[in-house]
């Protein structure tokens, strides 16, 4: 093993193993994957057996949703590995360390290719094996199916690990010195377009519905088809493929499997002896002190100073904004499914299905919410780093500094909510009571999830991170996300009931009986007083802990 | 009345004492070191004096305020310089100057004269609108001697003031202090420079192991440490028990 992966090693064991045994902490966390891992295996297992009893199309169709989601899993990890590739390969700050010493560009590139293979491919790892296993169980597969489906997994991670590295370190090379640390940019704009594209020509929504297709054997084809033999996720795919429809092996594909990550790896290696001491020497060039910002007049107003402050920090660290590419394509897919949804095609009536679907679309949106606050709410507390000594030792309360911070994230995401309710409520033309239920109730989550983000962000504050992106692979961020689901499931479990009254109601006369008003208003009333309590409570342990961690 | 009072301070990091009954007091327009061998205890008590740690025992008053009871009060009246300098990266020179000015409510014609004069007195200037991520460790040191000086509080608190400066920053730095002190503000220094602490020191204060092992004039130190016309290095190292690497470096010079 690489000497350089000591340093990796060493803080893994001290994090998760103190004193050289398990720690409640780690037991916690590892009891929680646990529970995810067989709840993930749990719904795959359900999804599945909906689609196999469909019809005779089902087995076909669940293959097929196989075949995505490997082809899914294999372009995330390599987008994942990319991003994290520049600040990992270049700006990593114990490249001073390790490039002035006597290593090679060989031992370097192992030590590199296996930390971020592990930082961006566990998750993906751990949590895919459940749902590739679930198709194993329904087909009946055996347990030689994970002999094969486990190494698979692990063989396409790598190669997408090594494809990331290779384009990252062959692209910094290409781009102009000052440029490098805005590849991200370019990187996010790029996954963007592609995820959008891969979406919409995939077409899911096509496969459920026999009838765009002339004729029933074009359709069949269309689904059996077996996936592009460019692609390293369709070797997995069809290899496992195979052996879940009649046990048969492809070696061809057992060796390209395993062949193929060995030879991106020395592809890797050999482009790094050659070109990483440009880009790493291109990389140090470019930190910033080219340009010339404009010089704007001072006034003595913190409020104002300190959202002026997160705004440009915010503007200025491509790393984080460049993500917004990715959640504006994520926007506009989600979206347009709402346009292309066959609402005529059901058995009842089509608005009643609207407003099915406006109201399963507010926990959508709270979950898409949830997600964006993990990736920049939760982190943003952490994300001050050293300067947050200069907050601490000003006279700005931790009251206010909360507060401020809660405000600032409180309307782009309330803006957020609204654009995602508003237009899916217009495509799907709703109106009447479940307009005004879902876009509430809708912002009322948005703004408790916000503050609880916050609240968890100060308890779990990370000021040392070199990378805040690697803080969401922490506890604290997946028990904010976890826990915000939960306070959203509820908020809409007890909405659902006067939602369903109110709607009925509105459909059938019109009118509303004093029964409903009454519910409706006490319904309003307790989650009002949840969110109240779920907002104040979050901020209270921020304003608490937010100065705890740093030191 | 005394600007800085600190009574009794005492804090724990698990079983370990770092700051043991500490207590000591600065008066208006006094330079007052803070010495001891690594790990004494002295940046766990300037944390505690600048608000950032929560003293275990003990108070500590800043121009008669209690730090526990109203920090916003005594944070407005005390700049804190920390050894490594806490900036935000991605802001200009001029906006950090600018978001420190509104956190201390600053005003708008101070904090233009202030900024100006300093800005050029550190060679600043020309840099101020770039961002901060591209300054060398000593520019952003400057900044932020600049972000505390421009406020002119009664109390400054400094974690070793000459990290990273070059030879001119550090005479003026030295200058400025000398004269803020002339001007009634007071100055509690921790360094490791002893010469520094010897040119510009009124009092001076030795921790060890978290207790305050002595504070006083030269005067007093010499007399404590029985060596009537030594210098403070000769001192430190009698009164912090190190005297025997004296043999040690005697043995390596005839070594060589």
């Amino acid at each position: 093993m690489s000497r350089l992966f000591q340093p990796f090693f060493c803080s893994f064991r001290n994090r998760f193993f103190p004193a050289g045994r398990i720690s409640s902490r780690t037991f916690v966390i590892l009891c929680f994957g646990v529970v995810l891992f067989i709840a993930l295996y749990l719904v795959s297992l359900q999804t599945i057996i909906y689609f196999h009893s469909q019809n005779e199309l089902g087995i076909i169709l669940s293959l097929k949703i196989f075949q995505m989601s490997w082809a899914l899993v294999f372009t995330m990890l390599i987008f994942s590995t990319m991003v994290s590739g520049v600040s990992a390969l270049f700006l990593s700050n114990d490249n001073e360390i390790i490039f002035s010493s006597p290593a090679s560009p060989k031992e370097m590139y192992l030590m590199r290719y296996l930390s971020i293979s592990l930082y961006t491919s566990w998750m993906m790892i751990v949590f895919s094996l459940p749902v590739f296993g679930a198709f194993g169980h329904i087909f009946k597969a055996g347990p030689t199916y994970l002999l094969f489906m486990v190494p698979a997994v692990i063989c396409i991670a790598a190669m997408a690990t090594g494809i990331g590295l290779l384009v990252t370190i062959l692209l910094v090379n290409l781009f102009p010195a000052r440029r490098t640390k805005d590849i991200v940019v370019y990187l996010s704009l790029l996954f963007g377009i592609l995820l959008y594209l891969v979406i919409r020509l995939l077409r899911p929504e096509e496969l459920a519905d026999p009838e765009r297709f002339p004729d029933f054997i074009d359709y069949l084809s269309s689904l059996s088809t077996p996936a592009t033999p460019f692609l390293p996720s369709s070797w997995a795919s069809n290899l496992l493929t195979g052996y879940l429809q009649d046990h048969s092996i492809d070696w061809l594909l057992c060796g390209l499997l395993v062949v193929t990550p060995l030879v991106i790896y020395y592809a890797g290696e050999w482009v790094m002896a050659r070109l990483f001491f440009t880009g790493y020497s291109k990389a140090q060039e470019s930190f910033g002190g080219y340009r010339r910002f404009k010089d704007r007049d001072y006034s003595p107003s913190t409020m104002r100073w300190f959202f002026r402050k997160e705004l440009k920090m915010f503007i200025r660290d491509s790393s984080q904004w460049s993500q917004l590419f990715l959640i504006g394509a994520l926007v506009v897919v989600y979206l347009y499914n709402f346009k292309v949804l066959p609402l005529e095609q059901t058995l009842i009536p089509a608005d009643a299905v609207a407003n099915i679907i406006a109201y399963a679309n507010i926990g959508l949106t709270g979950f898409i919410v949830a997600s964006l606050c993990t990736r920049f709410v939760f982190p943003s507390i952490g994300a001050e780093g050293s300067g947050f000594g200069l907050l601490l030792t000003s006279p700005l309360s931790l009251k206010r500094y909360v507060l401020y911070k809660y405000l600032f994230y409180a309307l782009p995401f309330t803006i957020l909510t609204l654009i995602l309710l508003v237009a899916s409520n217009y495509l799907l033309q709703i109106k009447g009571p479940m307009w005004w239920i879902s876009v509430i109730t809708g912002l009322i989550i948005t703004w408790s999830v916000v503050a609880m983000a916050i609240g968890f962000g100060a308890v779990y504050a990370d000021f040392k991170a070199e990378n805040q992106a690697a803080v969401l692979g922490g506890f604290g961020a997946i028990l904010f996300l976890f826990t915000a689901l939960a306070y959203e499931l509820i908020t809409i479990l007890i909405v659902s009931i006067p939602a369903y009254r109110l709607v009925r109601s509105w459909r059938w006369d019109m009118h509303f009986t004093g029964s409903i008003v009454v519910q409706t208003t006490g319904v309003i009333l307790l989650i009002l007083v949840t969110a109240c309590l779920t907002t104040l409570i979050s901020l209270k342990k921020g304003i608490e802990n937010a100065g705890k961690n740093f030191n | 009345m005394n600007i800085l009072e600190v009574t009794d301070l005492t804090k724990r990091f698990g079983k370990y004492k770092a700051v043991d009954h500490v207590s000591l007091s600065v008066q208006p327009g006094e330079i007052y070191g803070f010495l001891g061998p690594n790990g004494a205890g002295k940046t766990t008590t300037i944390k505690m004096i600048a608000g950032l740690l929560k003293p275990d025992k003990g108070s500590i008053l800043i121009n008669g305020h209690s730090l526990a009871d109203q920090p916003t009060i005594c944070k407005q009246e005390t700049g804190y310089i920390p050894d490594r300098p806490w900036l935000y990266e991605k802001l200009t020179g001029m906006e950090f100057l600018q978001f420190i000015a509104s956190l201390y409510s600053l005003e708008k014609k101070r904090f233009s004269s202030s900024t100006q004069y300093f800005l050029k007195l550190f060679d600043l200037h020309d840099w101020k609108d770039h961002l901060i991520e591209s300054y060398s460790h000593g520019m952003q040191q400057k900044l932020i001697m600049t972000s505390v000086l421009m406020q002119e509080q009664p109390l400054l608190v400094i974690d070793e003031p000459m990290v990273g400066l070059d030879p001119k920053s550090a005479r003026l730095i030295k200058e400025i202090f000398k004269q803020r002190a002339q001007a009634g503000k007071s100055i509690f220094l921790s360094t490791h420079s002893l010469e520094i602490a010897e040119e510009l020191c009124h009092r001076i204060a030795i921790i060890t192991e978290g207790k305050l092992r002595i504070s006083g004039d030269m005067e007093t130190l010499r007399h404590e440490a029985g060596k009537k016309s030594s210098g403070l290095e000769d001192i430190f190292l009698q009164l912090t028990g190190a005297w025997e690497m004296k043999e040690i470096i005697s043995a390596i010079r005839d070594q060589s």
